[in-house]
């Protein structure tokens, strides 16, 4: 019986090389994309709102302005003040035209300081602005 | 029938040790899993903005305009003091007659972010989608 033997001859072992190959591909993958860095300021809270709609998928050109509670400005968590903002904001107008902005300003900041920032944003020619809100809480400090 | 010498060979043939790979593969999940931190789902309101230079208002306003106005204690609609939750049952009210009304919020340099968040939320409940925010 030729054909027993040839099954007994081979023990069944997967050949493990390319599943090791691909998890240490998928390992080194997500190690590089690994964001540690936030690019938020952390000391904003946002107010709750339960029924705008959801930001799925933010235009790239999109600036998003940080407002903290006294009013100091911040994007990408550098800080700057309202003439370095106008200057950046201008400078990109007239470079690539008109390009959404977002608002992440905490619930405490009083509406001066938000309307100085919506301010240089007219002033420049972007008309439409757009708030940023908690629609889902989902860190312990948000839910409050 | 006795065992052919030639298969047992290679029965015993080196083995991959998998024990390392399967805890550094653990290590690595451990520190994902603490270091993952759950982030908030942000929703967007959007509103316009009148020019800064513009002429003063016309007098005559179209029928279908709506103002709110925001203070540091409260909220104002149509020149009358309302609660949020009064606010919120008189745009839904509005806004079944008709979606396409202006809607202009006034808010005062002193009133908190969070007032205006909570008018424009309410707006987006009622899908009022012309808002305009002024300041006073």
């Amino acid at each position: 019986m030729p054909k027993a033997r040839r099954k007994e001859d081979t023990p069944a072992s997967v050949d493990m090389t390319p599943m090791i190959d691909v998890v240490f591909q998928l390992m080194i993958f997500f190690i590089v994309t690994m964001k540690m860095t936030k690019e938020v300021n952390p000391d904003i809270r946002l107010e709750l709102t339960k029924h705008g709609p959801v930001i799925e998928k933010t235009d790239p050109r999109t600036v998003v302005v940080e407002i903290d509670r006294r009013g100091w400005l911040s994007s990408h968590n550098a800080k700057m003040d309202r003439e370095t903002f106008r200057n950046i904001i201008r400078a990109r107008y007239n470079r690539q035209g008109p390009f959404p902005v977002l608002i992440r300003a905490d619930r405490r900041t009083r509406h001066q300081d938000v309307r100085a920032v919506m301010d240089i944003c007219t002033e420049v020619g972007i008309w439409r602005i757009s708030f940023a809100g908690i629609k889902e809480p989902k860190t312990a400090e948000s839910r409050e | 029938m006795p065992k052919p010498k030639k298969s047992r060979v290679t029965s015993e043939k080196v083995q991959l040790e998998m024990t390392p790979m399967i805890d550094v593969v653990f290590q690595l999940m451990i520190f994902f899993i603490v270091t993952i931190k759950q982030e908030d789902i942000l929703a967007h309101l959007d509103v316009t903005r009148p020019a800064p230079d513009t002429a003063p208002p016309k007098q005559e306003q179209p029928e279908d305009l709506l103002t709110i106005q925001v203070y540091r204690d409260g909220f104002v609609l149509q020149g009358r003091i309302v609660s949020l939750e009064e606010l919120d049952r008189q745009l839904t009210k509005i806004a079944s007659y008709s979606k396409n009304v202006s809607v202009i919020i006034k808010c005062t340099a002193d009133s908190p972010h969070a007032h205006l968040m909570k008018v424009l939320d309410i707006c987006a409940k009622a899908e009022l989608k012309n808002l305009n925010v002024f300041s006073m």
